[in-house]
């Protein structure tokens, strides 16, 4: 599966999400967390931005009882 | 009475109790005592009430001589992880911020156990809010594996594995976010059930993720985790998202066979980089459920890479979402670790977050077509047995994610999926470290698994042996 570098936050992402969530981290969290969730988000990026229009979250309760999405 | 209390099964004690072959007070005693014994070389205990227990079950016995039996649990001890809140009593959560935080309310869960009879003999210890596979925590010092006190027990119901292994309770409630049954089961040598979100309640429960906590037992057998699931699950006004719909006979679920049931083991991922003997206790599990008349087939599960991301993203945007005022105003407060794992939601976009929730219902579907032709998947709990605490204790240091992340390298996609999944001891390492495995189900079907895990422990003992500690 594809998995494209630009989903890992940069350190000055970090930063600036940071800022903008109302806790500010300095150069070396934002380094240590960019690169703690950066494969994570790797990860999802074969999902990330394919999803039809028409799926809403409560679609995993249906598929729980047994409906297909 | 002669039998030791300890070496009974909380089935066994219940029925004794029941029975008048022994009574509250003796089984009380009985832990008591033990408690005492082993508290100060595992740190499983948060708090330990004596004198209250004893005195509920004393009152437990008068009202048994008077014919009056409460319920399924009548007179049975129980303690749980710290984060079932109790009215009037403290809840750490196993945390420095919420050391003094008294509850107000009565957790659903443990209402239905103390309704079914169970006694409090205390809290156990947990991971600090429940966030941390380890078993370390910074504040109350790390919880020890009963096998091998150098070692870790896994988390976060660290306390809950722990005292369970050691026989210093019969069951008791744990959480499961990312593994937090599963791992001290693995770890621990003890049963433990995550069950299907929406099962059970988890009003009064300490939240970490909304959408992928759950409630559910740690004991020592299968049939143990019936009984008290079949307890605590069911539609609860105090949580809307609870399933509205009978609760099936968990207990006597336990008691079929295995034969004419079809278990998947997966191609990859859950037996990619195993530890050898772990390897070898999944091939040894394999073999005992092919003699035991269950059909074992390969099944390719879809890729569980995103899954598995999709469940830290989800987890971690969540616990921040928690966290978040606290993070502003007692960053100190938090153990290193814990707060790193939190600010790692900082670098998550909203946008990312609501397509990994928004494809959980594609992933669950897809999941569901692949073992369309099996009627359980068995895969180890954790690629390795305990770690030593002091190679696990990476605190907040670079690659500690990782770290973390491999050891509930099993685990996570399950919450992700939000499907049931029982941990069975089933081996151990050649430096005598026990080593579970995971029986996977459908979403709902608890029975199918425990049906299965109860016929697996007829046909081994891994589950009866005892630490030499204990």
């Amino acid at each position: 599966m594809a998995v494209p570098d630009d989903r890992a936050p940069s350190p000055e992402d970090v930063v600036v999400l940071a800022r903008a969530a109302g806790l500010p981290v300095d150069e070396t969290e934002a380094a240590r967390i960019a690169a703690s969730i950066g494969p994570a988000l790797r990860g999802f990026g074969a999902v990330a931005g394919t999803l039809p229009f028409d799926l809403e979250p409560a679609t995993f309760v249906s598929v729980q009882n047994g409906a297909k999405p | 009475m002669t039998t030791e209390p300890a070496s009974l099964s909380l089935t066994e004690l219940a029925s004794a109790i029941a029975n008048k072959k022994i009574s509250s007070r003796e089984a009380t005693q009985s832990c008591l005592g033990r408690i005492a014994r082993l508290q100060p070389r595992l740190n499983a205990f948060m708090v330990v009430e004596a004198e209250e227990a004893l005195q509920a079950a004393d009152a437990a016995d008068a009202a048994l001589a008077k014919g009056a039996r409460s319920g399924a649990l009548h007179g049975v001890p129980l303690a749980h992880k710290d984060m079932y809140y109790e009215t009037g009593k403290i809840s750490t959560c196993g945390s420095a911020i919420r050391r003094d935080f008294v509850a107000s309310t009565t957790s659903t869960a443990v209402q239905r156990l103390r309704d079914a009879g169970a006694i409090r003999l205390g809290t156990l210890q947990m991971a600090e809010f429940a966030y941390g596979p380890t078993g370390h925590n910074a504040h109350f010092g790390p919880v020890r594996n009963p096998w091998n006190c150098d070692h870790i027990t896994g988390g976060s119901s660290s306390g809950s594995g722990a005292a369970v292994a050691a026989r210093l309770i019969f069951a008791s409630l744990g959480s499961d976010t990312g593994g937090s049954i599963r791992m001290p089961a693995h770890f621990c040598g003890v049963t433990g059930l995550k069950t299907t979100v929406g099962l059970v309640s988890r009003a009064g429960a300490m939240p970490l993720s909304q959408s992928l906590d759950t409630v559910g037992p740690l004991a020592r057998t299968a049939e143990d985790c019936a009984l008290l699931t079949g307890l605590i699950a069911g539609l609860d006004p105090r949580d809307p998202t609870t399933r509205d719909a009978p609760v099936p006979d968990y207990l006597a679920a336990t008691q079929g066979a295995v034969n004419g049931l079809t278990i998947g083991v997966p191609s990859a991922y859950y037996v990619d980089d195993l530890d050898a003997d772990v390897g070898r206790a999944l091939g040894d599990t394999i073999a005992t459920l092919t003699r035991e008349g269950a059909r074992v087939v390969r099944v390719a599960l879809p890729e569980q890479g995103p899954i598995t991301a999709a469940a830290q993203i989800v987890l971690a945007v969540e616990a921040a979402g928690f966290h978040a005022r606290w993070m502003k105003e007692r960053p100190q407060d938090y153990g290193p670790q814990v707060l790193m794992r939190l600010q790692n939601a900082l670098a998550i976009p909203a946008l990312t977050y609501l397509e990994a929730l928004r494809w959980r219902g594609v992933a669950l579907a897809a999941h569901l077509r692949a073992v369309s032709g099996v009627d359980a998947i068995v895969a180890p709990g954790a690629p390795v047995p305990a770690p030593t605490i002091v190679e696990s204790d990476v605190g907040n240091q670079p690659g500690a994610e990782a770290v973390i992340q491999r050891l509930s390298r099993f685990t996570r996609p399950i919450n992700y999926l939000g499907l049931p999944s029982l941990s069975v001891p089933a081996g151990f390492s050649g430096a005598g470290l026990p080593i579970g495995m995971q029986l996977i189900g459908r979403p709902f079907d608890e029975a199918t698994i425990l049906r299965i895990g109860g016929a697996f422990q007829r046909a081994t003992d891994f589950h009866a042996r005892r630490p030499s500690l204990a």
